[in-house]
């Protein structure tokens, strides 16, 4: 589903690799957590996979396209098929909870009886049924990532990249966010997630890829977060 | 391409920056106005050219019995006059027109005023030699020799009058264009700078709708189609504008046009120029438009 082959990024502005010589495969319907300190690359990966950046060396692969070669026009394809999260939630602000989630049908050109069916649908599933018509700001950090998270998921992508989504949310609610990211594991979309929160990756035991100033230094099957330090 | 998200997308784009939104569509309209106005007044001089043929003619009218019985110029003194004028030299052509094709050219020239024509009858208009020269300077000898020989009823030499005149009016052209054309590129850079603020106002949904998705069309139609709203917007106000000044003047120089020395201007002549103004609108904004996506957002 994902695959990197020597993969290296260098920022134009900066000399040391944001990724150094990668090469990793991650399989469909897998979750993985990618982990390292601030710095070490998990946020350059992600955008790699998007093409949000092209690597200097290497290619990418995300289910069958070719991302690093792939035209400019084809791109609008690829991002279809991958759901986004972020830290900082991303959502309109001058938009209900079913506006924010309906919006990113919108713009892909989703006719508008499907849009009236699925975004109840994913509503429901993040939990969130009953506040559809709620602003954004009439909503805990939680409930927010929660209209997030129906937002990525909700034109059902092969796989969902969340980049450190529980980092402005206190522990309860992380695990909150977990238990609704593994449902969405469960539905067979690949999950990999950026963070540095050890002990939402030491209680979900899931396959850890570590990375260290660029470099992967771990990949263990069902790893924990601070094993061999 | 769902049309209603477009819609609503750019509606909500003019609403969320009235202020320049108001300052492009009026800069437009100006703009648009003055264009108006220059092609008014190129339409204007080509009807007097029209209206007068050209600077080197001499009309030579007749009197209200010839133009009222000989048709053809085939009796005297019509033929006799037609064949002095032939034979003066200097002359270049003598094109006979008699009361029925003077008044059809009348009704052309007067076709925004059909209560002006109403009101003229052929009887008033008299049948017309006109002369062409090879020399517009020998009009006067013209004159001289056919001034109050019998049939004639007068002979005019409009060509020097005509030249200066339409030198006045190329002026006057040349100065409104120019103008039109500055007011032009203040629009081109307000549309151009309001395209820019809007997309930056609106980079967290356009940085959402890249995320998920969406193509360079979706991102950047609704850009497109604000400027060009607007361009039309301003088109709009700009004809009617235009038209309000040309039914303002019509009034207040009434006088100048029923002396027929200058063919008048109506409402009739803003609509026929108006599509050439909505085109130029359209055009020029979505162009501006289509650059400033192209050059300065990076959707
Ligand atoms: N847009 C950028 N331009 C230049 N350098 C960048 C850019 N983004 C990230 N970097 C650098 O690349 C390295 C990896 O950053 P990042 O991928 O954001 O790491 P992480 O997400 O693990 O904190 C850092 O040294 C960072 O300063
Ligand atoms: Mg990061």
């Amino acid at each position: 589903m994902i695959r990197l082959e020597h993969v290296s990024k260098v920022y134009k502005t900066s000399t040391r690799p944001a990724l150094d010589n990668v090469s990793v495969e991650m399989d469909k319907g897998e979750f993985v957590f990618l982990i390292g300190p601030s710095g070490s690359g998990k946020s350059t990966f992600l955008r790699l996979l998007l093409r949000e950046e092209v690597p200097s060396k290497g290619r990418v692969y995300v289910s069958n396209f070719d991302v690093a070669k792939m035209s400019r026009r084809r791109v609008p394809r690829l991002r279809q098929s991958i759901g986004c999260v972020f830290q900082d939630f991303r959502l309109l602000t001058n938009k209900t909870v079913a506006e924010n989630v309906a919006f990113a049908l919108e713009v892909i050109g989703k006719p508008r009886n499907t849009i009236v069916k699925v975004v109840p649908e994913v509503l429901q599933l993040v939990g969130l049924d009953g506040k559809a018509d709620r602003m954004p700001h009439e909503l805990s950090g939680g409930e927010q990532q929660r209209v997030a998270i129906a937002r990525a998921f909700v034109n059902r992508p092969l796989v969902l990249l969340a980049d450190e989504p529980t980092g402005n949310l206190d522990p309860d609610t992380s695990q909150d966010i977990m238990l609704l990211l593994e449902r969405i594991n469960r539905t067979g979309t690949t999950v990999l997630m950026a963070t540095h929160d050890h002990s939402i990756v030491d209680s979900m035991r899931r396959r850890v890829v570590e990375l260290d100033h660029g470099r992967i230094i771990r990949d263990d099957a069902r790893g924990v977060y601070g094993v061999g330090r | 391409m769902r049309t209603s998200f477009v819609f609503s997308e750019v509606v909500t784009g003019l609403r969320r920056n009235v202020t320049m939104t108001i300052a492009m569509i009026l800069t437009t309209a100006i703009s648009l106005g003055l264009l108006g106005g220059g092609l008014l007044i190129v339409r204007m001089v080509d009807k007097m050219q029209d209206n007068y043929q050209s600077k080197l003619e001499v009309s030579v009218l007749l009197t209200n019995d010839v133009s009222a019985n000989d048709k053809d110029c085939a009796q005297q003194p019509c033929a006799g006059l037609r064949s002095a004028l032939e034979t003066t030299s200097g002359v270049e052509t003598v094109v006979y027109e008699n009361r029925d094709k003077g008044y059809e050219r009348f009704k052309q020239i007067f076709e925004a005023q059909p209560e002006l024509v109403k009101l003229a009858r052929p009887e008033a208009i008299p049948a017309t030699f006109r002369v062409k020269l090879e020399d517009p300077a020998r009009a006067g000898v013209i004159v001289q020799a056919f001034t109050g020989k019998a049939g004639v009823k007068a002979v005019n030499d409009q060509g020097e009058f005509l030249g200066r005149l339409l030198d006045v009016f190329n002026g006057l052209r040349n100065i409104v264009l120019g103008l039109a054309l500055v007011q032009a590129l203040a629009a081109l850079l307000l549309i151009s700078n309001t395209i820019q603020v809007s997309a930056f106002t609106r980079r967290t949904e356009v940085g959402i709708m890249r995320l998920v998705g969406a193509t360079r069309w979706y991102t950047q139609l609704p850009f497109l189609i604000e400027a060009v709203v607007a361009g039309v917007i301003g088109a709009v106000v700009g004809v009617g504008g235009l038209a309000l000044m040309v039914w303002g003047g019509t009034r207040v120089s009434g006088e100048l046009f029923s002396s027929q020395i200058l063919p008048p201007m109506g409402l009739l002549d803003v609509v026929i120029i108006s599509p050439i103004l909505l085109g130029v609108a359209v055009f020029i904004s979505a162009l501006t438009g289509y650059v400033t996506l192209r050059l300065y957002v990076r959707l």
